[in-house]
């Protein structure tokens, strides 16, 4: 996954979708390559804590050596857009103009979409960076982001919209190029998503290649038939049935890589160290 | 029949529908003619409430004399309320419109709203003493609370303003692109003719506002008047979800009458003594000791910040599978009962 230019991180909310993000940023930084971590929709706290860092700005900032994250902001990536991309004068994408631009991006289908996902793609064009590594949108909406490139093509036959839409689909479904991360943990309800998921996708045939991680994976135990009374008695069957469970989720949807499950207290980077670790030891 | 509304809030993957249900299970076995109302269950669940004949219409639950059940579809929401507010040739123009199609399953206080409205409708059949809603999970759980204004600005917004230029006027004035820059813009970046199409689902739009614009002031109302509980486990993401519900709700609300811990470690493991235990029993009581340790510390500093009720629902391996489990949730846990018992429920 680490060879590829482009991760997109996807995951149902809670499975720990910008952990997942922020390790595989670690990882591919420790292998002596030039990252860029993306908080693609919302201001990216959670990503921002998993790297370590308070707040994460619009545009890309070096958190420490090699390793750069920005996220982005609607507006402002709307505004680049127009004046990159659709090459509109850059007086057209501020003030009153911007805004109810912004406005109608607000509401209009694929428009907001194909800001952000065009975002990302144009910093892998740029050639900057050796990877880009994308906490993108939860499993519920990532198809919308996927699709958007698509879906401006069909309702947009003519406009300048519509030529740029091309190579990002393109882009998008390059199998050595992109990857899409999708991160479940071994449970019913992620399973049930994640399956959705993967039918949209082999229907759509939006992006070229995905993987899918399970995230928080009990190791197997091996006790004693009886257990002993009392709290270790009760941790150990605990332990066993969850990880029964998971074993029957895991058979239904395998994973291509499985993440422990991290126990007690831990700060949200050493969180993200520690998933690297695994990374690491493939 | 007097109504009490309660609503079971939280993010995705804490466990809400099962609560929800169980609540339902444990209020109706105490006497009160209860419905629960489900947004999209796990599959186990939705069968211990005998899914297969669940829909959006009520159903009673066999050999369950106080306890009803209903499953959401907000699915076709959005036609619904085109059905509903539009004039029939405007709704069918509506739905026939690309645009309609795309803007609709994109904008996630749809969903939120089509729940909400339903969820209002079975308040307002007086038929229960009480509805306990499962609200759906939707971009950050709080949506639901703030849905009606959403769908209330999108079809009387900004936008509508902007591409109309306030009242109402005809096409013609609409189309006026060398008198509104914007427009002229809008048209070279995205075309002539997807432009006509955003114009006239928006001007068929706008004579749903009024409707629209009252039953949400009835919904806002309900939701308003409402008692919430907030459900969370003692993880990062259902946590912050969870802090948003105490810092925000009150804004739109009434605040949450308590906070649900699920999937709850017993805290005698945090001292248990592994001395004299052997591997891997001592490190296996180790870690999970350390998890029960993190979680109690979640606990307590959230229950330092609001001064709320806070009850724990213990970790089950295995997800009930049937009403009585259901019930036995409600039994294990410590603070569920009371919460049935606070003078609101």
């Amino acid at each position: 996954m680490l060879e590829r230019r482009l991760v997109i991180v996807t995951g149902k909310g809670g499975v720990g979708k910008s952990a997942v993000a922020a390790a595989l940023a670690v990882a591919a930084r420790r292998q002596g390559k030039k990252v860029l971590a993306v908080s693609m929709v919302g201001p990216g706290d959670g990503l921002a804590a998993h790297l370590g860092t308070g707040r994460l700005a619009p545009e890309a900032t070096e958190l420490r050596p090699g390793l750069w994250a920005l996220h982005i902001d609607r507006a402002r990536a709307l505004a680049e857009y127009l004046q990159s991309q659709m090459r509109l004068p850059a007086i057209a994408t501020f003030g009153p103009v911007a805004r109810a631009f912004d406005a109608f991006a607000a509401a209009a289908p694929a428009i907001r979409e194909i800001v952000a996902i065009g975002k990302v793609l144009w910093e892998v064009r740029r050639g900057t960076w050796d990877i880009v590594v994308v906490d993108g949108p939860p499993t519920g909406q990532v198809g919308s982001y996927l699709r958007a490139a698509k879906t401006i093509e069909e309702l947009v036959p003519a406009g300048r919209i519509a030529d740029q839409a091309g190579w990002m689909d393109e882009t998008l479904r390059d199998a050595d190029h992109t990857s899409l991360a999708l991160v479940t943990i071994p449970e019913e309800l992620p399973t049930v998503e994640s399956e959705a998921l993967l039918g949209w996708l082999a229907r759509e045939q939006v992006v070229g290649h995905h993987q899918i991680v399970a995230n928080r994976v009990l190791d197997p135990l091996e006790v004693p038939a009886t257990l002993p009374a009392g709290p270790a008695g009760d941790a150990a069957r605990l332990h066993l049935a969850l990880w029964e469970g998971q074993r029957s989720w895991l058979e239904r949807l395998p994973a291509d890589l499985e993440l422990p499950y991290l126990f007690g207290l831990l700060t949200p980077a050493e969180v993200a160290a520690r998933l690297a670790d695994t990374w690491e030891a493939r | 029949m007097s109504t009490k509304a309660l609503l079971v809030a939280g993010g995705g993957g804490v466990g809400k529908t099962t609560l929800s249900a169980a609540l339902g299970v444990a209020a109706a076995r105490r006497g009160v003619r209860t419905l629960v109302v489900t947004v999209d269950p796990a599959k186990r669940l939705a069968d211990a409430l005998g899914a297969a004949s669940l829909g959006s219409e009520p159903q009673p639950l066999e050999d369950e004399p106080n306890l009803w059940a209903a499953m959401l579809d907000a699915s076709a929401s959005w036609e619904a309320i085109a059905r509903r507010h539009a004039d029939p040739a405007a709704a069918d123009r509506l739905i026939a419109n690309p645009f309609f199609h795309a803007a609709t399953t994109q904008f996630p206080a749809s969903q939120s709203y089509a729940a909400a409205e339903e969820a209002v409708t079975f308040i307002d059949a007086r038929a229960w003493e009480l509805v306990v809603v499962d609200t759906p999970p939707a971009a950050g759980g709080i949506d639901f609370f703030t849905a009606p204004k959403a769908i209330t600005d999108l079809v009387g917004g900004r936008l509508l303003r902007w591409m109309t230029g306030g009242n109402l006027p005809g096409r013609r004035f609409l189309f006026d692109r060398t008198a509104r820059p914007v427009l002229r813009i809008a048209g070279t970046v995205l075309g002539t003719q997807l432009l006509d199409q955003i114009a006239q689902f928006f001007m068929d739009l706008r004579t749903t506002y009024d409707g629209v614009r009252r039953r949400a002031k009835e919904i806002e109302a309900h939701l308003r008047s409402a008692h919430t509980i907030v459900v969370t486990t003692a993880d990062p993401t259902p946590l912050r979800e969870a802090v948003r519900f105490f810092r925000e709700l009150p804004d739109v609300a009434r605040r949450p009458e308590a906070v649900v811990f699920n999937r709850t470690l017993p805290e005698s493991w945090i001292d248990a003594d592994p001395g004299g235990l052997p591997e891997p029993l001592a490190s296996n009581l180790r870690r999970w000791a350390a998890e029960a340790h993190r979680q109690q510390e979640l606990r307590a500093e959230f229950a330092s910040r609001y001064d709320t009720l806070l009850a724990v629902v213990p970790w089950q391996p295995e997800p009930p599978t049937d009403l009585d489990a259901l019930e036995r949730l409600v039994k294990a846990s410590e603070g569920l009962e009371k919460l049935l018992s606070a003078p609101w429920a």
